[in-house]
Formats: C-alpha cells, structure tokens, sequence
C-alpha cells in the first residue's frame, strides 16, 4: 500500500478493530514518533556545547521557562507511556503472554500513573519555580 | 514475496527489543540525571540553570562511568529510533525501491544524529583538546 495512505489505514484498523491492543499499538506508533522528533530536537540543543559555553548557556536558558518544563513532563509521561507499553510487548511476546494482554495493559496503567506522580512531585514544582528569571536575566526571554 | 523478511527482519526485531531492555536503564538513569536537576540544589554551583559549567561538573563528577555510560547509551537510543521508524515504514509495505531509499535517508539520519550526540559528549567530556572555556 502506498505511504499516503498512512492515516487513512491508521484510523481505518481503529474503525475495523476498536479494542485495547489497537488503542495502545496507536499509542505506541506515535509515541515513538514523538520520541524520534524529540531526539532530533534534543541533539540539535545540545550539540551547541560544540560552538561554545555561551551558545549553550543560550539554548539550554531557552529551553528551561515554565511552558518548557510544561512540555517535559509532557515528555516524561510520553517516555514512560512508550516504556511502559514496550515491556507489555516484550512480556506478550517472550512470555507467552499474549493472552493476558490487556491485563498488562491495565496494570501498565498503574505503573505509569505511580511514575507520573513520582516525577511530578519533583517536576511539577519545577514550572512554578523561578528558573526562568534566571533566562530573563540572561536575556533570552523578554 | 515482500522485500523484507526472513533472517533480516527477525534479527532487528529482537535488536529492537533488547536495545528497549538497555534504554529502560539508561532512560531512567538519564532523566535522573538532568531533567530532575533541581534534587541537585546546592551541587556544583547550581544557579537554578541548568548551563554549561554546571553539565560538565556534573558529567565529570562521575569521571568514567558517564563516559561509558554515553557512548553506549547514544548509538543504542538512536538505533532504537531509527529501527523503530523502519518498522513503522515496512507496515506499510512500500515498493522495494522506494524502502531501500528509506532505509538509507534512515541509516543517514542515524549515523548524523551519532556522530553530533557523540561528538558533542567529547566536548562536554573534555576529551583531547576539543573542549571549548566555559561560558
């Protein structure tokens, strides 16, 4: 089938097929997507530690204000949802498991809510704190 | 008969896999790392910035276990990603041409994405003299 036709297959198996395993095989799908941009994105940050200290101190200050700590734990949650869902995978498919795959799907579920409380005690402080005056005060932000 | 199968195929999808087994580890080390910094406080002359002095202290506080740590975890990641991206493109079953140009617009986009996240990592690392002052 040809490329274009990506969505229109993508939404079609979740017409043909409206159960668990679609719904999560579709949240995996694009989660990886999302990681493969984000690590191009993250590569692109950071390689300027080659231009200079000042370049990185810049893009690090840009990347470190409240709607960007909004957006990592964003990422965090899309890291453990691509984790999470990945382990269920390999369990089904090592362990024989296949069976029982929406109950992994549920207790994967558990975990991930456990982790996003676990990092959001950390991480959701970290959006209100005051880490972006010290980016006004580099003046990368207006 | 489809292009891709076989040996070929069985083989990066257990890659995939056991690379997915490597970057739970490295994944939940990392982002302990840097992106909970702020349990840093008061380490390394923390400045409620992450910023560059402050990445080198710390990738160099734990001398060569970050080291390792990086040059394996780089390639693995990006592997993964690029494997991952292939596997999403050979659902679709494009034409034999058309996934050979592909897979190597892939392998480029890899092995760029490796030598920048590795390189990178040798500056931050000090190794030789590729190292710039911190800013």
């Amino acid at each position: 089938m040809p490329a274009k036709n990506f969505l229109g297959i993508f939404v079609n198996e979740a017409k043909l097929n409206p159960n668990l395993g679609t719904f999560s095989y579709m949240l995996h799908r694009l989660t990886g997507i999302a990681l493969a941009i984000y690590l191009i994105m993250h590569t692109w940050v950071l390689s300027s530690a080659q231009i200079s200290g000042e370049a990185f101190d810049d893009r690090l200050a840009m990347v470190q204000t409240p709607f960007f700590h909004v957006l990592e734990y964003l990422l965090v949650a899309v890291v453990f949802m691509h984790m999470i869902n990945g382990l269920r995978i390999i369990i089904a498919d090592f362990f024989g498991a296949t069976r029982k795959h929406k109950l992994l799907f549920w207790i994967g579920l558990i975990i991930f809510i456990v982790m996003m409380v676990w990092f959001g005690t950390s991480m959701i402080p970290r959006i209100f704190d005051h880490s972006h005056d010290a980016a006004q005060a580099l003046g990368v932000l207006p | 008969m489809q292009a891709y199968h076989s040996t070929y195929s069985t083989f990066t999808w257990l890659a995939q896999r056991i690379t997915a087994l490597f970057l739970v580890y490295f994944l939940f080390t990392h982002i302990d790392f840097n992106h909970l910094i702020q349990w840093a406080q008061g380490e390394y002359g923390w400045t409620g910035l992450i910023d560059f002095s402050f990445v080198r202290a710390r990738l160099q506080s734990g001398s060569v276990f970050w080291m390792i740590f990086y040059f394996l975890f780089i390639p693995v990641c990006v592997f993964h990603a690029m494997n991952g991206l292939w596997g999403i493109i050979a659902d679709y079953r494009p034409s034999p041409r058309l996934g050979k140009f592909l897979q190597v617009v892939l392998i480029l986009i890899g092995l760029a994405l490796t030598y920048f996240g590795a390189s990178t990592m040798i500056n931050l690392f000090q190794i030789g003299t590729g190292g710039t002052n911190a800013g």
